[in-house]
């Protein structure tokens, strides 16, 4: 729709609300529900459940913060104040996972850390949302070595990954509006709980499949000409280089 | 009502004489108990005493440090950190790396002064092959340290007062710190991950206006500090969960290995600029402040301090700044220009031998070290004459300032164990490795 | 176009170390004309045959290799002789240069009075990796020989709380510093996810916190985050995430 000057108001609003309704977009204040107030109109609107749930969710997200490394800062520079997160309606970082219902895991996550992401995880309530921040939650990043989770999505399911090292503020912001936009697109009322199936004690995947996501590729020392083309054995010296 | 003792940290004393006899120690060592430690309990505590258990999870640990505390009511009794949450393995890696390709893992290692770690290793590498950098890239990479330590201080400030209960605080120093994440960017491209030295040099000179960019930061930064300290310094709140609260005395602070503001807070005049100076520190003008009390109030003045060190030392060096080339001029270890290796055939493989095979240290080691924000940072190199490192250790300031946590909180409030934590300027990236 | 600069750029690239232009390559210089360090003079007097050699690296690094045998004895006497005063001990690590050769162990000494650098180096064989802790002599060493011991396997006689500090407690691949150890660990990464999420509560605390609970009658609390139902969040604050 364009927005055309010399058009009247009301034919302009008129077409946005027959837009909106279209898409199943935010409710919209027409003139017929604007009645309560103004024309002694009954004061109730008709929509769908869904986007009325889904509304009021996607714009009063709870983040909890998991933190661990460089990330963290970018994600601490994200709410503080020049790019202020508190914008999207989300100024209340919820430090309790209970009280949270998006997960954002900036920063690497190391075998040892890995139990306290899943029981956070599990802590918190249903509907959520997780958000893999930066190279290394997403997979490994550079440190494809024995202490690190190669990828969170081995431990918890995740929404939205944000790419990169770290992974700019606006780059963290354009997660959090894909999260927003998929609850927008959710149906609460048909599916409202998500099945998660985590079993205790078990990764996300089955034995094969995590070994194979997680093999080595792209940044990992098997690529390193210099190392030999040779995968983590031990170093080859002192002559370390292909013939 | 809190007392407000009114308290100045002992300014500008480069050398103080009132704490002469080298240095500032009186040489008293601590001779801990034997047995001190575990195994015999208090046979009546049943019920009285309680085990919690914070983090690895929780805002106030800045990072994922776990401490275990016994506690006596309020009091904590015993206090056992855990570390290696965040163990990444970077000494590991580095094995498998070639010399440069390891200036990327350094600045993930401190992500708060990530240039400090990007200059001190490249350093260590420099001086174990040898390799003296031109007089451009000293005073460039005096620029970026000192630039950096204003960075770390910066944050350091703004979560220790968050900690305590002071949320504006937060909001100016970050403020700032954009002002540094641009001057990062428009350097080297990223905010944090800098990445800048290479072996006998840097990335690439600075581009152009960067230099008044910084001058305009230096200038209007220390108004900020001026703020700040109208905010905290004579603040009642402040200085009552400040002052008395996480002392260590000199000795001991000695004796468990502090460093950097913890242990001049502590009333020892140790600073690496000053004790083993690199880059003609000695030629520049500045003061190392010291405290007396060694306690959580006396980090927080020398800390500030510091930053206006800092300012001088950036002045300093701004107006010093040599022109030349950055990089040393030897094959070896340098890239040949960009426009030569793609015209010369010569030159295009010495670029590829130098990337694909790395440059190759001689047979060596060196333990070099620099005062880093948090402390005396060193990185250890061993070299057996290949492309990649036979080890390379780091010797974190904060791994070893934060093993002298339970020393300062046992037998203080549950309360204060989030200010002390706070007060030493720990970073788990480094602690954990 | 062949500038004859370069070529010799490459040949000195392939005999590898990177000297000053023009310097031969030299063997290192005979014992007798190291530059002198006054404690290693007083050292050879007080300990005769105990201590081995002394090296010279990176023009003014200070190293004294030293037996296995009276290393406490010998450290203790360079912090407490009133002409040396190593009252700092800034480092404690290992070398391990593969191929079963003797590990080195390393301790790193500054003498804050009389601004003196020392490293010590003891020779290891990979059977009898065993030393005297220095604890009671610089509790710096606590963490460090600890992450020594984690790290390499290098036990401390004499240290009072000698268990792992970076891996955890369970940790069963061995110590990953030692260069039989492959980069990645010695499990695949589905073991390795799998160990971790079974991680029980038990295996989070050191000996001491168990004990204690058991006599306080306390189960140990959980170490993962907020086990206590929905609590009061640390801080309502936004931005304060973990650095
Ligand atoms: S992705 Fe990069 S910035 Fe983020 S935690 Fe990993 S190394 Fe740090």
């Amino acid at each position: 729709m364009g927005l055309n000057p010399d058009e009247p108001d009301e034919t302009r609003r008129d077409a946005h609300v027959a837009e909106m309704k279209e898409s199943g977009g935010l409710p919209v204040r027409t003139a017929e529900a604007q009645g309560g107030i103004f024309s002694g109109a009954p004061g109730f609107l008709t929509t769908r459940l869904d986007t009325v749930v889904n509304w009021a969710r996607e714009n009063s997200l709870w983040p909890m913060p998991f933190g661990t490394a460089c990330c963290a800062i970018e994600m601490m520079a994200t709410a503080a104040s020049r790019y202020d997160l508190a914008r999207f309606g989300m100024e209340r970082m919820s430090f309790s996972p209970r009280q949270a219902d998006l997960l954002i895991c900036a920063g690497r996550v190391s075998y040892k850390m890995a139990p306290v992401l899943r029981r956070i995880w599990e802590q918190m309530p249903q509907p959520k949302w997780s958000i893999s921040m930066g190279a290394c939650a997403s997979s490994g990043g550079v440190f494809d070595v024995y202490s690190m989770v190669q990828g969170i999505d081995t431990i918890i399911p995740v929404d939205v990954y944000v790419p990169g090292c770290p992974p700019r503020p606006e780059g963290l912001m354009y997660g959090i509006l894909m999260i927003q936009e998929k609850i927008r697109r959710a149906s609460p009322t048909a599916d409202w709980v998500a099945d998660e199936s985590l079993i205790e004690g078990l990764p996300t995947l089955p034995a094969q499949h995590l070994d194979l996501v997680t093999s080595p590729f792209g940044n990992s020392t098997q690529q390193n000409r210099s190392s030999g083309l040779v995968s983590s054995g031990a170093i080859v010296r002192p002559n370390d280089r292909q013939p | 009502m809190a007392q407000t003792k009114k308290r100045t940290v002992v300014y500008n004393v480069t050398r103080n004489p009132q704490l002469a006899d080298g240095g500032g120690l009186v040489h008293a060592p601590i001779v801990p108990v034997e047995g001190e430690v575990a195994s015999d309990f208090d046979e009546d505590i049943h019920g009285t005493h309680m085990l919690i258990n914070i983090g690895p999870q929780h805002p106030a640990t800045h990072g994922v440090l776990r401490l275990v505390l016994e506690l006596d009511g309020e009091t904590v009794i015993k206090c056992i950190p855990h570390i290696g949450y965040l163990h990444s393995s970077f000494e590991k890696l580095g094995e498998y790396r070639t010399w440069n390709q390891i200036v990327p893992l350094t600045d993930r290692m401190d992500y708060l002064a990530p240039l400090i770690y990007n200059c001190a290793y490249a350093m260590a590498v420099e001086k174990m092959m040898g390799i003296e950098v031109t007089e451009r890239c000293k005073v460039l990479r005096v620029i970026l340290m000192e630039m950096d330590r204003i960075f770390s201080h910066l944050l350091w400030l703004g979560t220790t007062a968050i900690d305590l209960g002071a949320f504006t605080v937060f909001l100016y120093t970050f403020q700032e710190r954009e002002r540094v994440y641009n001057l990062h960017e428009a350097y080297t491209g990223a905010r944090i991950t800098t990445s800048a030295t290479r072996i006998g040099g840097m990335m690439a000179d600075l581009p152009a206006g960067w230099i008044e960019q910084l001058n305009h930061f230096v200038k209007t930064f220390p108004r900020t500090l001026d703020e700040v300290e109208t905010l905290l310094t004579n603040n009642a709140i402040w200085v009552g969960r400040t002052q008395d609260v996480g002392v260590i005395s000199g000795q001991d602070a000695v004796n468990f290995g502090l460093t950097g503001a913890n242990l001049r807070a502590s009333g020892v005049d140790y600073d690496v600029r000053k004790d083993r100076p690199y880059y003609d520190y000695e030629t520049y003008d500045f003061d190392v402040p010291v405290g007396e009390h060694g306690d959580i109030y006396d980090r927080y003045l020398c800390r500030m301090e510091e930053m206006r060190q800092s300012v001088r030392l950036l002045q300093q060096a701004i107006a010093r700044l040599p022109g030349g080339p950055v990089n040393v001029d030897d094959p070896r270890v340098i890239l040949p220009p960009k426009t030569a290796a793609m015209n010369d055939m010569e030159s295009m493989i010495h670029h590829f031998k130098v990337v694909m095979e790395g440059v190759r240290a001689p047979v060596g080691e060196s333990w070099f070290s620099v005062e880093s924000s948090k402390g005396e940072l060193a990185m250890y190199v061993v070299s057996d004459g290949g492309s990649k490192p036979v080890r390379w250790r780091v010797r974190g300031p904060s791994f070893i300032n934060i093993a002298a946590l339970p020393h300062m909180i046992e037998g203080s409030l549950l309360s204060d164990v989030i200010a002390v934590n706070a007060s030493l300027d720990i970073v788990l990236g480094e602690i954990d490795r | 176009m062949t500038d004859p600069n370069f070529k010799k750029g490459l040949d000195a690239l392939d005999q590898g170390p990177a000297r000053a232009a023009g310097e031969t390559v030299e063997s290192p210089p005979p014992a007798g004309d190291l530059p002198p360090h006054p404690t290693v003079d007083a050292l050879r007097d007080t300990f005769g045959e105990a201590i081995l050699r002394h090296e010279v690296v990176s023009g003014d690094e200070h190293i004294v290799y030293i037996g296995p045998e009276r290393n406490l004895e010998i450290l203790r006497w360079l912090r407490d002789n009133p002409g040396e005063r190593y009252d700092m001990l800034r480092d404690v690590t290992a070398i391990d240069y593969g191929n079963g050769a003797f590990l080195q162990l390393v301790y790193e000494l500054w003498s804050i009075p009389n601004r003196r650098q020392l490293r010590i180096k003891i020779e290891l064989p990979l059977d009898r990796l065993e030393v005297d802790s220095v604890y009671y002599v610089w509790r710096a060493s606590d963490w460090l020989e600890r992450e020594t011991f984690d790290m390499f396997g290098i036990v401390f006689r004499g240290h009072p709380d000698l268990r792992r500090i970076l891996m955890p407690y369970n940790y069963a691949e061995g110590h990953p510093l030692r260069k039989d150890f492959p980069l990645r660990g010695r499990f695949t990464r589905a073991e390795q996810t799998r160990r971790s999420l079974s991680l029980k509560t038990e295996d989070h605390y050191s000996p001491y916190e168990v004990e204690l609970a058991k006599r306080l009658g306390q189960p140990l609390p959980s170490v993962m985050a907020d086990d206590g139902g929905p609590g009061v969040p640390e801080s309502g604050m936004p931005g304060i995430g973990a650095q």
